[in-house]
């Protein structure tokens, strides 16, 4: 018996007939073909999978498709605003704080939330939010650069 | 009993397939106690799942059924009374730290779910999975639970049971099917309590090793009662008696503390591991006792966040 599991992706109401404990990131990448979403280390540390489940950003990996059913789920493809890049999106671009990108759809999706619920963050709030999300190229300065200048013109 | 069940015969990676599986999600305790006992050795409770989820990497099989337990109201809850604080087993890290922020007594605890894990996984993982995970040497609420003297209370289609957490310890691994840690009741004795871990890099990480401390001290500043916890050394979490023995009766004093740990940590055997050797978890014990003893003079303690 497979009910099937209901999401709303991105806005799109979406059903997954995929195995109940498939972790999000495989329903989103080869159910869904959306792609923004690594599954990198699979374990939690690495953020590259994040995505936000009801507002709250959540590593896709160790999210079993069956909980998500009836959740919101945004992926960094569903976070552009009005067809253009969001404020984040905007800042990382301007800071030229992008190198080999693995890192980027989950680092959007964590300072897009920072950025939204956080208007008074400082540089340590950043560095503490961006814990979950590793980053091998940058050193991290000009992503905080970025979340910054886009806190200081939200 | 209307149950929402998903499931399905075949699974999409056949690397990790049993042939079929499902996930409960119970509205309730009864609901969540029935569907336990009923799956028997093939289910398991699922709480945040940041165990669970990483199965796989750890090559262990799933199990068949899986009840999730983070939607029962009655597992969520945090009640605080004048005596004790009762913790709900699915309690997030993040909501129990945000819970307790105010209650200076329980900085150990507060220190132990914000500062383990990254800030997703804090909302995630919850005190009952903390708890329960046999192999997982490193959880930083064990300790904090420990010198902070906690019982247990485990849930049955029989009825409650209530045990001291040092005793559910040695248990847990073989808890029958059908039962489940259902909340954690944690005394309030006004102590002066820390929580000292070292991870490996600044953030993200496992702890190499945790003392988590409370004591009280009488009218002359001596130290009157004293509860120290080790985590991560050994496969699980215990008190350090001898070095709570070698504490009271004296002043609180960093060096002395540090001393006395250095001449007692030869009882503890380190657990080795690809990423830490045996002997350096040991090592490292006196520094912690020091960290955690001069931070109950001033307040602030612990590893920091940031990269
Ligand atoms: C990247 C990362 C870093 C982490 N760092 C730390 C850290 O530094 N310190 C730390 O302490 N933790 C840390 N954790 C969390 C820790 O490793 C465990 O994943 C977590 O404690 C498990 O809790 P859970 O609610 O997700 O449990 P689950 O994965 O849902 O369950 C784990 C086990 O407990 C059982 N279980 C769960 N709830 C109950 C219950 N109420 N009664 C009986 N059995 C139950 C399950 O059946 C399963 O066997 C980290 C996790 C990740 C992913
Ligand atoms: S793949 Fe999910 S956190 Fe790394
Ligand atoms: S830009 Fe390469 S990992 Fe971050």
């Amino acid at each position: 018996m497979n009910m099937g599991i209901d999401l709303t992706v991105n806005g799109d109401h979406l059903t997954s007939t995929s195995d109940p404990v498939t972790p999000l990131v495989d329903v989103l990448r080869e159910e869904f073909h959306l792609t923004g979403a690594k599954p990198v280390c699979r374990e939690g540390f690495c953020g590259a999978c994040m995505v936000l489940i009801d507002g709250d950003p959540t590593p896709s990996c160790l999210v079993p498709a069956a909980l998500a059913n009836g959740c919101d789920i945004r992926t960094v493809e569903g976070l552009a605003a009005n067809g253009g890049l969001n404020p984040i999106q905007a800042a990382l671009e301007a800071c030229d704080a992008v190198q080999c990108g693995m890192c980027f759809p989950g680092m959007v999706v964590s300072l897009t939330h920072l950025v939204s619920t956080r208007p008074d963050a400082t540089r340590e709030d950043i560095r503490a939010a961006l814990t979950g999300n590793i980053c091998r190229c940058t050193g991290y300065e000009r992503i905080i650069e970025a979340a910054l200048l886009a806190l200081a013109t939200a | 009993m209307e149950r929402r069940l998903t499931d399905q015969t075949e699974s999409s990676d056949a690397m990790q397939a049993p042939a079929s599986r499902s996930v409960y999600i119970a509205p309730s305790l009864p609901a969540a106690l029935d569907a336990l006992d009923e799956g028997g050795a093939a289910a398991a409770p699922f709480a945040g799942g940041t165990w669970i989820m990483r199965a796989p990497i750890r090559h262990e099989p799933l199990k068949s059924l899986y009840v999730a337990i983070g939607k029962i109201p009655e597992l969520r809850a945090i009640k605080v009374d004048a005596d004790a604080v009762e913790v709900g087993a699915a309690v997030t890290h993040a909501a129990l730290a945000a819970t307790l922020a105010e209650l200076a007594e329980f900085d150990v605890l507060t220190a132990a779910a914000s500062r383990s894990a990254n800030p997703a996984i804090r909302t995630m993982a919850t005190i009952g999975g903390n708890l329960a995970t046999t192999a997982f040497a490193a959880a930083d609420c064990v300790p904090a639970l420990l010198c902070l003297d906690a019982d247990v209370e485990i849930a049955s289609r029989g009825g409650p049971e209530r045990t001291s957490l040092e005793r559910f310890l040695t248990m847990r691994s073989t808890l029958a099917p059908g039962r489940l840690l259902h909340r954690i009741i944690v005394p309030r004795r006004g102590r002066r309590t820390v929580h000292a871990r070292l991870p490996l890099r600044q953030a993200g990480d496992y702890p190499t090793a945790i003392v988590s401390l409370a004591v009280s001290l009488d009218e002359a500043g001596h130290v009157r009662t004293a509860r120290v916890a080790v985590g991560s050394v050994e496969p699980v979490a215990r008190r350090w008696q001898r070095l709570e023995h070698a504490l009271v009766g004296h002043p609180l004093n960093a060096a002395k503390a540090t001393d006395a740990a250095a001449e007692l940590a030869g009882e503890f055997t380190g657990r080795d591991s690809p990423d830490v050797p045996a002997w350096y978890r040991v090592r490292v014990l006196p520094a912690l006792v020091r960290r955690a003893v001069a931070a109950l003079g001033s307040g602030a303690v612990g590893d920091e966040h940031g990269h």
